[in-house]
């Protein structure tokens, strides 16, 4: 494992030079300044709803709908090239014809994502000290940063399963396709259906929200750090991660 | 330095390498040598770890490409076809990052680099982006690249391809003085290619080996041709009881001339002695000359050949 780290500068710099990083650098700030200006607003106005659902600090991130959106943008831009454009270059080739086993190349491409997704998320976490010390708002700081814990093994699962998309085929648009599905579904196909089934009293309704990710973020949002869900998140990744070695391994002449 | 016994690489129901077997010593330029799809990329993927093997062997400076294929890597220079190279880096910045994933220790990376840079000339391209250079250098940056650990083994996939005359002869002489220290198979279907560098060549047609020998003896190998003025037969008389000759073949006469075909033993060149037999006979010549089967005609006849030995066909 002593390449990943000269791989994984690699990578950065690749993001960071070409003009994908920045973009959407700057979608994700403009919806944070949106998000906070939101949140500043709606703090001022007097407490509408006990219901947790309805908290500004829990509006602001994880019942934001622009932030459901970008991320489910986000996440297949930033993977999609990550192995498929190497397999159409040829570079894959080179790379693997080096004393480089597959595993480091798989890993440090995946933790070039997940720097690059958390990069994403500074904008919103940036406002938070104004909030506190300009602002004066004496939030908990507890929640936000469980809620920071979740988006990280939230985000390790979502990159690597664009990893994995992206080792299956030489076509970025396809890789950045599968991978939007899957994560649509995760997010929010299995949460309409979730809150579906919860309506109806269905049985299997408990077992849909331990999946959807919106309920879960709403665990996380409300200071519950629940190490179930970070389990689950760690399985799915370690699991997409060994399939992505396995396929870089078999060489299919893709 | 390389052995490969019986190698074979399916793709489905294609054997794009059929059981191919050969020896590499070490210092040897080998050209692999074969018409386009004849299986030599695959040959030296295999060579070079990327794919596995089918069936058979091969091994490189003693080491098996699947038990131990870190270890070949180590030892193994790889020039890829069509040199794949990252657009967005710097040649430097390229060299050193391979390098690094090389293991070339710290102390010694900065004066390898260096040294491959002077040596491939890249000199006035060391800051340019690798996507903005021409073709000629960014396959200098790939032999660059491919010998910055020094290893025992370089395996050059078509090093000449898309290249200028010029740079190709520059590549090519590169390449001869790299066999002074090196191990080389370079795979090509450019005849003269192989004649300027290579020592030994390796014909392989649809996956198999179809010839193999060294350039040597392909350049010894020939008959004279001889047209002196005198009798045809006591002159083909004169030239079967030399010494060395194997067979005399009459080619025809015109006016006062008559023609022949020398077949000598051993490949050995007897114009001279011949030469010397007619005219002490009082028969004068008008044409001596050695004519060589080309490299060229070995490589149209070996790969035309229909008929392979009845063992290597298999049951369909």
């Amino acid at each position: 494992m002593r390449h990943v780290v000269i791989l994984l500068r690699r990578e950065l710099g690749s993001y960071f030079l070409g003009p994908i990083a920045f973009l959407i650098l700057l979608a994700f700030q403009f919806i944070a300044c949106l998000n906070f200006l939101q949140l500043v607003e709606s703090l001022s106005r007097p407490q509408q709803s006990l219901s947790s659902q309805f908290d500004p600090m829990n509006m602001y991130i994880s019942w934001s709908v622009p932030f459901w959106m970008a991320v489910l943008v986000a996440v297949p831009a930033l993977t999609m090239r990550l192995i498929s454009e190497e397999r159409r270059s040829g570079t894959i080739e080179a790379l693997l014809t080096v004393p480089v086993t597959e595993a480091e190349v798989v890993v440090s491409k995946w933790l070039a994502g997940i720097v690059m997704y958390l990069m994403l998320l500074v904008p919103f976490f940036l406002y938070l000290p104004f909030l506190y010390y300009q602002g004066r708002f004496r939030f908990d700081v507890g929640p936000v940063i469980s809620l920071l814990i979740g988006l990280t093994s939230i985000g390790m699962m979502f990159v690597s399963i664009g990893l994995f998309f992206s080792a299956l085929t030489k076509n970025q648009i396809i890789a950045a396709i599968w991978t939007f599905v899957m994560i649509f579904l995760l997010v929010v196909l299995t949460w309409v259906v979730y809150v579906l089934a919860a309506e109806r009293q269905s049985d299997w309704s408990d077992s849909l929200r331990f999946i959807a990710i919106v309920p879960q973020l709403q665990v996380f949002g409300s200071g519950k750090l629940d190490l179930r869900y970070v389990t689950l998140h760690l399985s799915v990744t370690a699991f997409t991660l060994y399939l992505t070695v396995k396929i870089l391994q078999t060489r299919r002449a893709a | 330095m390389i052995r490969v016994e019986r190698l074979t690489r399916r793709y489905g129901s294609i054997r794009a390498v059929d059981r191919i077997s050969f020896q590499i010593g070490r210092g040897e330029i080998v050209g692999l040598l074969g018409p386009n799809g004849a299986g030599k990329t695959t040959t030296m993927r295999m060579l070079t770890t990327y794919l596995p093997p089918t069936s058979g062997r091969a091994s490189l400076a003693g080491l098996d490409v699947l038990d131990k294929p870190l270890e070949v890597r180590r030892r193994v220079g790889y020039l890829p076809e069509n040199v794949p190279l990252y657009p967005e880096m710097r040649v430097s910045e390229y060299l050193s990052f391979r390098a690094k994933l090389k293991d070339i220790p710290r102390a010694i990376r900065r004066r390898a680099i260096d040294e491959v840079i002077k040596r491939c000339q890249l000199g006035e391209v060391e800051g340019r982006l690798l996507g903005h250079l021409s073709k000629g250098f960014r396959q200098r940056v790939g032999l660059a690249e491919s010998m910055v650990h020094d290893p025992d083994i370089l395996i050059l996939d078509e090093p000449t391809a898309g290249l200028d005359p010029i740079q190709v002869r520059e590549v090519r002489s590169l390449i001869r003085e790299l066999g002074q220290r090196h191990t080389i198979l370079l795979s090509t279907h450019i005849m003269q290619e192989v004649e300027a560098v290579c020592s030994r060549v390796i014909i392989i047609a649809r996956g198999k080996i179809a010839e193999d020998c060294s350039l040597e003896s392909l350049r010894s190998a020939g008959s004279i041709v001889l047209e002196a003025r005198g009798p045809t037969d006591p002159i083909r008389n004169a030239l079967a009881s030399a010494p060395g000759v194997l067979r005399v073949n009459f080619a025809g006469r015109d006016g006062d001339f008559a023609a022949f075909e020398i077949l000598p033993r051993d490949g050995a060149d007897l114009r001279e002695p011949l030469g010397q037999r007619l005219v002490q006979n009082g028969w004068p010549l008008r044409r001596l000359e050695l004519s060589r089967t080309t490299l060229e005609d070995r490589f149209i006849q070996a790969v035309n050949r229909d008929s392979l030995p009845a063992d290597d066909r298999e049951a369909v």
